[in-house]
């Protein structure tokens, strides 16, 4: 078995270029998500889609339809309960998402299906059937165009709400866009990674890319080169290493996260101590002196 | 009638139970500073942090609370460093951090599948768990209730306002530290019960679901650690007849209690909410 081993199964070729795919979809809104500080509502929506996957099954839908219809069913019964309760938002969106997830799983245990409940919850990227390949690059062909198509709007969103509304686009219009899309995006990475694992997809691209970037299209230029290496070179070690597949692209991507966090040339913990020891080396200017 | 008590015939059963009733009434006097604090994030991935932990430790033949306990404040120590560090949101770094925690157990778990069993870690074990296991168990609640018991002043004025908690000469970082580390031990414990994937609605749900009955602290940490409690050892129970999940079905237990406190709480649920509206319009005379 040598290095190139790997590319000669046909299972390994798909495997490898679905996980750029959805790394790609996922590290273009992990900008965005980052931003916003949507971390939980990521992880929320993600293990919500659950009881939507079973309940699609029995009823012999797309299981891609229920998992998204259940995403957004957390997301819109979080708001709804937050805004008619005393209750703080992130604890809401806790109570929701694990009831979702517990649903799911009291269904799961009752419904005779062939879905094996550790490939919805760790992704099965290296033996997705054909039909579920074309479900994925399709809908994450779609939600990246999408993304793309509507960055401006998104990022204005992110960035200044206000503004956002000063120009006459509609702030709850925006949130609901933002959730669907986000909502597209977990569904899209679902097969690949699983339900536990795409928080990371969904969220550490996006932190590498704020460590090393100043302006946004460079940070969403970073985060999705960082996600596809990571992807493609996580499935490729998982090969040789005989392991989780999720796991290997989850472990890559957190090493390009702390080798951005030491080395990041402004931001950087190398940088920082740096800056630190000029700041005490020269004198403080006094206040209102001019340098 | 007879058939309902069917399940106390078994030892397993009865162990079942009242092992889920006591992880669930600590959870829940727990979940009371959770909620207060906003920290519902910080659970979910302190509870998902401590799965390295417990597959090391179960490698190596140490005891499981050991090792989880360990990877948690490890990781609750990686997210301060963090942030402090950089100007990154904090709810990113605790993704951050949790996942590669997660992916780092998932890893070791692929690697060299004899030492423990995933599902049991992700959904909890509970009608299988061992006298070891419900030794620890009940070591780290009782344990959790010491210092709960010692620190309930102090913890509470840190919750509420932690200005004045340092302003009176507390140590806020040490109470922050006490807070998380007792949250830490708390999700090992109720790992065994609900599984990794759930704890977080243990430390969070009847904690909420109090906070919409009641307005005085202290009766809301009894309320949540009552429901806690009652629902772990009725969902227990209930999982024999349904053959399903123990720990989804008392999470759906518990999330059944908050969405009816949600509505029908006395003074803050949305039905009172709604009929305070109506009247008030009402009685304005036009």
């Amino acid at each position: 078995m040598n290095w190139t081993t790997p590319f000669q199964y046909e299972f390994m070729q798909t495997a490898l270029g679905v996980a750029a795919l959805v790394g790609a979809v996922c590290a273009v809104f992990s900008c965005f998500l980052v931003l916003k500080g949507w971390s939980l509502l990521g992880d929320a929506i993600s293990h919500a889609v659950l009881p939507g996957i079973v309940l699609a099954y029995l009823a012999g839908l797309p299981l891609a339809l229920g998992a998204f219809a259940s995403g957004l069913l957390c997301a819109v019964g979080t708001g709804f309960i937050k805004s008619h309760s005393r209750v703080k938002e992130d604890t809401v969106m806790g109570v929701v998402f694990t009831g979702l997830f517990a649903l799911g799983l009291v269904l799961f245990t009752k419904v005779e299906s062939d879905q094996h409940l550790n490939h919805i919850l760790f992704g099965s990227l290296l033996g997705l059937p054909r039909a579920q390949v074309l479900q994925t690059v399709g809908i994450g062909s779609l939600t990246l165009l999408l993304t793309l198509a509507l960055r401006q709007d998104l990022l204005l969103y992110c960035f200044d709400p206000g503004h956002a509304r000063s120009v006459g686009l509609s702030p709850r219009r925006l949130n609901y866009l933002m959730l669907t899309l986000l909502a597209l995006t977990i569904v899209t990475s679902l097969q690949a990674v699983g339900v536990i694992l795409v928080v990371a997809m969904l969220v550490t691209p996006g932190c590498v890319g704020f460590l090393l970037a100043d302006r946004f299209p460079t940070m969403m230029g970073i985060a999705v080169g960082t996600a596809v290496f990571a992807s493609v070179a996580g499935t490729y070690a998982s090969f040789f290493l005989n392991a989780s597949t999720g796991a290997c692209i989850v472990l890559t991507q957190s090493a390009l996260f702390v080798l951005a966090l030491i080395g990041a040339p402004k931001r950087g913990l190398l940088a920082g101590g740096r800056a630190r020891r000029r700041t005490l080396q020269t004198p403080n200017p006094a206040p209102g002196a001019t340098v | 009638m007879e058939s309902l008590l069917i399940p106390f015939q078994y030892e397993y059963m009865v162990k079942a139970i009242w092992v889920s009733a006591l992880i669930g009434g600590v959870c829940g006097l727990l979940s009371c500073f959770v909620t207060l604090k906003g920290w519902s994030l910080m659970g979910d991935a302190l509870s998902h942090a401590v799965v390295p932990g417990v597959a090391l430790a179960v490698l190596l033949g140490l005891p499981f609370a050991a090792g989880a306990f360990f990877a948690g404040l490890l990781a609750a120590l990686g997210m301060g460093f963090i942030k402090s560090r950089t100007s990154l949101r904090e709810d990113a770094v605790i993704g951050v951090v949790f996942t590669t925690f997660f992916a780092a157990g998932l890893f070791l778990i692929s690697v060299k599948p004899s030492g423990v069993s995933l599902r049991s870690i992700i959904l909890g074990n509970i009608l299988g768990i061992s006298n070891a296991d419900i030794r620890q168990v009940a070591a780290i609640s009782a344990m959790t209730l010491a210092v709960l018991a010692l620190l309930w002043r102090d913890l509470v004025l840190f919750c509420f306002d932690p200005q004045q908690a340092r302003a009176l000469g507390l140590r806020t970082s040490v109470l922050h530290f006490t807070l998380l580390t007792l949250i830490a031990a708390t999700a090992v414990a109720s790992l065994q019960t609900v599984g990794a994937c759930l704890v977080v609605a243990t430390l969070v749900t009847p904690g909420a679901t109090a906070y919409l009955l009641t307005d005085r602290f202290g009766r809301m940490m009894l309320i949540a650690g009552g429901i806690g409690a009652g629902t772990g050892a009725v969902g227990a129970w209930l999982s024999y007849f349904l053959n399903g999940s123990t720990g989804g079905c008392i999470v759906v237990l518990q999330t059944l209690l908050f969405l009816a406190a949600f509505v029908f709480a006395p003074r803050h649920g949305w039905l009172a909410q709604r009929l305070r509206r109506s009247t008030g319009t009402a009685g304005i005379p036009a």
